[in-house]
């Protein structure tokens, strides 16, 4: 038996990918998450008012969701609504967060791979020939900031955000403040959909120097996000079968009977699945179940994917593309916010902190993220965090089989078989600070 | 571009949450001065070669940890603590709690996976730190200041300095709010709105962008210099001086926030060597 172990960079935290062979059949892939540092304990005992400053902590990248799924939690274990404009506000931290998150995925993790270096900044402007390269760095980086500082107006702290509270948020947006931004967002939507242009057309190429788009079979979807168009609130979660068909339809409390957990003895992140069938959260899931992304440039993107590629789209690197597509959206989306009055309201509802059981459902750049508490005397006595990275373990494995087979056989291992496990790990963006906490 | 001309840094994440990679890569300056040689969050590369400078991110929390830990600081000039992970284990802490530790025992089933430690360790029980550089996550002035070593880069003392809030002498809490409550009103003070907020005297650099928008500092940045050399209780009972000061909330409900878990993530930052026997760091070496 040989085993090959390629450690994986350019994703969220530490993992590996092991395959096994024997006489040239592959015979296992594995995903191993090898980092863990036990959130899920730890929070016991933790008063419940802290968790929304505590859980962020959990993931840098994906703390915006984390930070306002923890106050969705407690809200839903008080029982209090926060008005409208409170859940606006938290929709564009939500949003910043979709851009910084999308942004990275596309131009710092995945964009390497098409352009063969190892890492967006090791691409110079010595030659002449990589002048563009040098141009999509630097431009990629500013494009990526703005989900940063959009995150920093609507959440306060840029990365571990402080503003959405039990209740609502601490405060609105100043009109010239929002102004500003949204001006600054304008500017750079151009810049953003020519990176994303930039982006397909190098992917288009890599697909046909490998041949494909990714050969893995179709798979079951998971998404919460609205039917007709993105909804960043809502308070259910679909499951859609590889025909494209809607299978499920549950609220969060019920997740159990419709997600089946198990933990694994190689890696530190359990894996879920629909009743035993493989899942997949992420862009493409929302892309295959949402009908029009209500933004107009975005919304051509989604069409010229649907035109090539069908509805429900299957093939693996159609994830990339599909941040791409929500790049625009969320660019879209924010400035439309944005020049809406975000200071004319209540920013809160009063509550009265009360013992009980809460559930707080956001739809993360991953997928739909979970946290759900126990809650007496005030303090956490139990704590869950469904993770999105974890409904993808099986579909990132089966995909990491089929890769396997596609450069292995009893002659020889392709050297670029490496290269293709990257490729196929990033497509699903896994985060293993979260599948692991 | 003269890139292969440029210092190398190189930055090696250990067990934490990727916040301080990120908030560099918001500090997009060093781009042009500096080569980013290894930092597997955005570069694919095996091992951390000759560098000036070695960041290190993220707490001590298993075997895997110590090893890449050892290697990567061989081949530093100079190596830094970044963020409250690798200086004091942060959040990682709260499972250092008996109650909660049960969690890292091995499990002789798992295969292939790293061993987790029975504890949360910050980085300089293993390496020499030259720098410590606090934050959770430091901001992205404070990773340039530290890369490009700007002279002219004199934060203020504390983050109560850079909050510009009023501090009024007639508005006493008589308790404490909580960490968030909802509304909270603009230009005043959050100690007097009741809410338990540590900026007074914690390290000052961060631009006060937690309580600007209104949530109270937690400390995350750690004690200003005053205290930095002292143990832990001098910053504890500063803190609660002001709180006894500026509040008419009982004494026990100021004992009792001020041991809340948010709190503990960072105020026994560079000082909880009740343990180790360490000598605290000096104050010359945190940035």
């Amino acid at each position: 038996m040989t085993t090959l172990t390629f450690p994986i960079s350019r994703i969220e935290g530490h993992a590996r990918v092991v395959i096994e062979v024997q006489a040239g059949e592959v015979v296992s892939a594995r995903f191993q998450a090898t980092e863990m540092r036990g959130f899920q304990k730890f929070v016991q005992g933790v008063p419940a008012e802290q968790m929304p400053v505590i859980t962020p902590r959990i993931c840098g990248v994906c703390s915006t969701a984390h930070h306002v799924a923890a106050v969705k939690a407690l809200e839903d274990a008080y029982g209090i609504t926060p008005p409208p404009l409170a859940k606006k506000i938290r929709n564009l931290l939500l949003l910043g967060q979709l851009i910084q998150n999308q942004a990275t995925s596309l131009f710092i993790f995945t964009m390497p791979d098409r352009v063969g270096v190892d890492s967006i900044f090791h691409m110079s402007q010595e030659e002449a020939s990589s002048e563009t390269q040098f141009n999509i760095a630097q431009c990629a980086l500013r494009v990526r900031k703005i989900g940063t500082d959009l995150i920093t107006l609507a959440g306060g702290q840029f990365i571990h955000p402080v503003k959405a509270v039990i209740g609502g948020v601490t405060s609105g947006i100043e009109p010239e403040k929002a102004e500003a931004m949204r001006q600054r967002m304008l500017k750079l939507l151009p810049r953003a959909c020519a990176l994303v242009d930039e982006y397909w057309e190098l992917s288009a190429q890599m697909r046909d120097r490998i041949g494909s788009w990714g050969d893995d079979q179709p798979a079951y979807y998971i998404a919460s996000t609205g039917e007709t168009k993105p909804d960043l609130d809502t308070d259910s979660i679909r499951i859609m079968e590889p025909g494209g068909r809607i299978v499920e339809n549950f609220q969060p409390k019920d997740f159990r009977k419709f997600l089946n957990y198990e933990d694994t003895i190689y890696s530190y992140a359990g894996q879920s699945s629909f009743q035993g069938k493989v899942l997949r959260a992420n862009s493409l899931a929302r892309m295959n179940m949402i009908k029009s992304l209500a933004t107009p440039l975005a919304d051509d993107y989604l069409q010229r994917l649907e035109a090539e590629y069908g509805k429900p789209a299957h093939p693996i690197l159609l994830f990339d593309l599909c941040r791409g597509i929500e790049l625009v959206y969320a660019f879209e989306r924010a400035i439309e916010i944005l020049s809406e009055p975000l200071d004319n309201e209540d920013t809160d509802s009063p509550y009265t902190p009360r013992d009980g059981e809460g559930y707080g459902l956001v739809e993360a750049p991953r997928g739909p993220l979970i946290h759900h508490y126990a809650i007496q005397k005030g303090k956490i006595t139990s704590a869950e965090f469904i993770i999105p990275t974890v409904h993808n373990m099986l579909a990132i494995e089966r995909a990491l089989k089929v890769a396997a087979r596609r450069y292995v056989n009893s002659e020889q291992i392709n050297l670029e078989l490496e290269k293709a496990v990257g490729r196929v790990v990033r497509a699903f963006d896994p985060c293993i600070a979260c599948a692991t906490q | 571009m003269t890139q292969y001309k440029m210092p190398k840094f190189a930055v090696l994440q250990l067990s934490g949450c990727a916040g301080c990679e990120v908030s560099l890569l918001n500090a997009d300056e060093w781009v042009d001065q500096f080569q980013l040689v290894y930092m597997p969050l955005v570069v694919s590369a095996y091992e951390v070669p000759e560098v000036e400078v070695l960041l290190v991110s993220g707490g001590v929390r298993n075997n895997e940890d110590i090893h890449h830990l050892i290697e990567a600081a061989k081949r530093a000039k100079k190596v830094v603590a970044v963020g409250t992970c690798a200086i004091s284990g942060g959040v990682s802490n709260l499972g250092n709690r008996d109650e909660v530790r049960e969690v890292f025992l091995s499990q002789k089933e798992r295969i292939h996976l790293p061993r987790l430690l029975p504890r949360s360790q910050p980085i300089d029980d293993f390496i020499d730190v030259d720098i410590y550089l606090p934050g959770c996550p430091p901001t992205p002035e404070l990773f340039m200041a530290l890369l490009l070593e700007k002279e002219d880069f004199k934060p203020s003392k504390t983050v109560c300095q850079e909050c510009g809030r009023k501090k009024l002498i007639d508005m006493k809490p008589e308790h404490f709010l909580g960490f968030q409550a909802g509304k909270v009103l603009p230009d005043i003070c959050l100690i007097n709105q009741g809410y338990p907020c540590v900026g007074t005297s914690t390290r000052g650099g961060c631009n006060a962008l937690c309580t600007k928008p209104g949530h109270p500092c937690v400390g995350c940045r750690g004690p200003s210099d005053a205290f930095i050399e002292k143990e832990s209780s001098a910053w504890l009972g500063s803190i609660q001086r002001v709180f006894e000061k500026m509040t008419d909330v009982p004494p026990e409900e100021i004992y009792e926030i001020l041991r809340s878990p948010q709190l503990s993530l960072f105020l026994f930052q560079f000082s909880d060597y009740a343990q180790t026997g360490k000598p605290p760091r000096p104050k010359e070496k945190v940035l």
